[in-house]
């Protein structure tokens, strides 16, 4: 008899918390189908923008360790200057910029009444004890990029007068990023590491609280100096949502601007939001190790730059958004070489005949790091380069693993990357192909770029011969250097209730932006 | 031979062996018998539905989704029946040990198992793949070890039941050695125990198999997992609302089956009954001494 009864017995019971289970989980849902009022409502009519995007790895600018941190970085500090859509400076905080006759001293001379968000004064001193900090701090991730500083000091009230050990005309260019965004000195005098999740800055937005890997909130800051142009009262930033859930977010109201990729624009325009294609700066590439196999013989690598239908990758991946790019600037920048157009246009025949002719008779193997940042991409260069004879296993590592492994350890021969731009050119080239470059993982240079670098970095970024010399470099690092550049990614956002965005390629600004 | 009759005397039970069965045959044969080479790109017919060609679609990168879940099967079951193999053979011993060797191994084999249960499936597997490097057998191997306190569990305590049996102290007394013991009194008992607890731990793995693959963790890309196409799917919908449905669908099914046959199993053959009417013995001799007192 207990033999029976007692799976019966706990039948019932598991029926009956399963009944419980369901009849509890029915009573949720009906409440949260009919709660919706109670829940966030984005900020509608509230003159809230919501923006799925991204959150800063700090909001230090001198410790933030990702390029593409400097957006976020953006809506709390101001850099010395800003860039065009051409990608020439132009001013920001400093009004005005002079090189002495030499090349080897720059004076940036500020807006008068510039503040910070807490009403102290941003004047020459300031900018010059920030400038020193970032050049100066252990730790700092953007002193490399200072390192021909000599000396900063202020000149009155509004000149910041800088001093250079060579001749460098990228400092205007230089100071429009995260190098040139100036950080209050009563917030890192009194407690610096506090800055990581308390910016004090003098941008469009202050932080009013910061959760981290959750969301940041912020309100509009008075004391921006184009705070007129600013008619948003509060920005709520969130991550980058699922793509999955990201159209039905902006829908719903729980966003009103978030970013998507080529997939969602369909759903996105059928659900009647807004969708906005902007340029960017951001490039895809192949990051490869030439000091490993089977990078390290030429031919492989010039092979696999043959080898990539990258008209195909836009097609399939992109689904015909971007376009195809081999250099690391879009056209219309003007490091941009025109010669380099078509360099390594599909041609698998040529590719197998250069492994061919290298005694490839076997397919080479490979290795192809993946942080899972776009599996189709990557499936899809996979079997490119197998049609050409390079067999590349993919190898799946954890994004957050990415940066110690492929920047700093360099222990992987092929990883799939992109490229979010830098302000200056140089500063670009610095990182794709420099001796300390995190996109450059053999660290192997090139005499000839090299001294081609320092010729732009000596000429005036307004003088005739500056274009010619910078397209030149480009066309150096491209036909030398392993990295395979892929598309241009622009930026597709949605909108729901907000006004159009500026189309600044390098950041989001919202002068003019309205909420509704 | 009668406890296989008993099992198939259960409707629910046919249901599952007949599931579990096809599932079976496709990770035996579902590579040869694919319409498609599962990992060929059509890079021209991209997220297409249902056609002659491709009875189910194509995917993001125009592969056949058919020959995809076909092939699919076979690295989503290995990897379950692997972590369950591995939970087996480390917990079904030790439990078995913990119950008849001395109170030492006992001690330290409960800590182990009650440190165990603590770590939560899929972030142990993830550290694991994350230290001994991403792959299928890592993950496994970090699976079955978390799932062996099951097993330890199940074993422990049907042998500690088994052991204070009349007919097993008389098997000592008369001078049978442990082995003879273990071998012909216990381990006939303990074995349909531990064929419930595998066929529920092989439902469990399967999920968390799934899961990792969603995670882009275990099986390498392009090979295809039910977990893995699933994932991919979801940022499709727009083109391909119904995609997820053929996955999840065998997921389902093949995890539901297995609980059925879990339940089958135990109904067949009464494993776990007598453990629970051993656990209520002591109890119902407390509440009969108290009453007597009382009374």
């Amino acid at each position: 008899m207990t033999r029976t009864r007692t799976p019966l017995a706990a039948t019932q019971s598991r029926r009956g918390f399963l009944g419980l289970s369901l009849a509890a989980g029915l009573v949720l849902s009906l409440e949260a189908c009919g709660g919706g009022s109670s829940g966030s409502s984005g900020g509608s009519g509230t003159n809230t923008l919501t923006w799925a995007w991204q959150l800063p790895t700090t909001w230090d600018p001198v410790t933030s360790s990702a390029g593409s941190d400097v957006q976020m970085l953006a809506l709390a500090y101001d850099p010395i200057t800003a860039l065009d859509e051409q990608g020439n400076a132009v001013p920001w905080l400093a009004e005005s910029w002079a090189y002495d006759a030499a090349g080897t001293t720059v004076t940036f001379t500020l807006r008068s009444g510039l503040k910070f968000s807490d009403g102290t004064p941003l004047n020459a001193a300031a900018v010059a004890k920030s400038i020193e900090r970032g050049r100066s701090q252990d730790g700092s991730l953007i002193a490399p990029q200072m390192k021909s500083i000599k000396s900063v000091a202020a000149s009155g009230e509004l000149d910041v007068v800088i001093e250079l050990t060579e001749v460098d005309y990228q400092y205007p260019l230089l100071f429009a990023g995260k190098t040139g965004m100036v950080v209050n000195p009563a917030a890192f005098e009194k407690d610096v590491d506090a800055l990581a999740t308390q910016p004090a800055g003098s941008g469009p937005f202050a932080v009013t609280s910061y959760v981290q890997n959750d969301h940041a909130s912020l309100k509009r800051n008075p004391n921006f100096f184009a705070a007129d142009e600013i008619t948003i009262k509060a920005l709520e930033l969130y991550p980058q949502q699922d793509p999955a859930t990201v159209v039905a977010g902006v829908q719903s109201g729980q966003f009103n601007l978030a970013r998507i990729s080529g997939a969602q624009v369909e759903a996105a325009e059928a659900a009647g939001l807004d969708v906005q294609v902007i340029d960017s700066m951001f490039v895809s590439v192949l990051d490869v190790n030439a000091s490993m196999a089977p990078f390290d013989d030429p031919a492989v690598v010039e092979a696999m730059k043959f080898a990539i239908d990258r008209e195909k990758l836009k097609e399939v991946v992109g689904f015909g958004v971007g376009d195809v790019n081999y250099q690391p600037f879009p056209p219309g920048y003007v490091g941009y070489n025109e010669e380099l157009a078509d360099v390594y246009a599909y041609d698998p025949e040529k590719a197998k005949q250069l492994l061919a002719d290298a005694g490839h008779t076997s397919p080479v193997k490979a290795v192809f790091t993946s942080s899972g940042q776009s599996a189709p991409a990557v499936e899809l260069i996979q079997a490119q380069l197998k049609d050409v004879g390079i067999d590349a296993t993919i190898e799946t590592i954890p994004q957050t693993q990415h940066t110690q492994l492929v920047y700093l350890e360099h222990s992987k021969a092929l990883t799939y990357d992109g490229f979010a731009g830098r302000e200056s050119p140089v500063q670009a080239f610095q990182v794709l192909f420099g001796a300390e470059g995190l996109m450059n993982p053999a660290r192997q240079t090139d005499p000839k770029l090299e001294a081609q670098l320092e010729k732009v970095k000596q000429t005036p970024t307004d003088s005739p011969e500056y274009a010619g010399l910078l397209q030149e470099a480009t066309r150096i690092a491209v036909t030398t250097f392993p990295n395979t550049f892929l598309q241009l990614m622009p930026t597709i956002v949605i909108r729901k209730g907000v006004s159009e965005l500026p189309a600044s390629p390098s950041l989001r600004r919202f002068e003019g932006v309205t909420v509704s | 031979m009668s406890t296989l009759r008993r099992l198939w005397a259960i409707p629910t039970a046919r249901f599952a062996l007949v599931v579990l069965a096809g599932v079976a045959f496709l990770a035996v044969f579902g590579s040869a018998l694919a319409p498609h080479d599962p990992l060929k790109q059509y890079t021209d017919r991209v997220l297409e539905g249902p056609s002659g060609d491709h009875l189910l679609g194509t995917d993001y990168l125009g592969r056949d989704v058919l020959s995809r879940l076909m092939a699919g099967t076979r690295l989503s079951v290995i990897g379950a029946a692997e972590a369950v193999v591995i939970g087996a053979v480390l917990g079904v011993p030790t439990g078995l040990a913990s119950a008849w060797v001395g109170p030492r191994l006992e001690w330290l084999a409960l800590r182990i198992s009650d440190t165990l249960v603590i770590l939560p499936f899929t972030v142990f597997a993830i550290a694991v793949a994350g230290t001994l490097g991403n792959g299928l057998q890592q993950a496994m191997f970090a699976i079955g070890v978390l799932i062996s306190p099951i097993f330890f569990r199940v074993t422990r305590a049907v042998a500690l039941g088994l052991r204070t049996q009349q007919y097993v102290e008389a098997a000592e007394l008369m001078g049978a050695s442990q082995w003879w013991t273990l071998r012909t009194h216990i381990w006939t008992k303990v074995l349909p125990n531990v064929a419930v607890t595998s066929a529920q731990a092989a439902g469990a793995a399967l999920l968390v198999v799934a899961s990792l693959s969603f995670l882009g963790l275990g099986v390498t890309p392009p090979a295809p997992t039910w977990g893995g196409m699933l994932a991919s799917d979801l940022g499709y919908l727009t083109q391909q609302t119904w995609a997820p449905v053929f996955p999840g669908l065998l997921m389902m099914a093949t995890v539901g089956s297995l609980n059925l046959l879990a339940d089958a199993i135990r109904d067949a053959t009464g494993a776990g009954t007598s453990a629970r009417r051993r656990r209520r013995t002591p109890a119902t001799s407390r509440k009969e001494r108290s009453g007597a007192v009382v009374s």
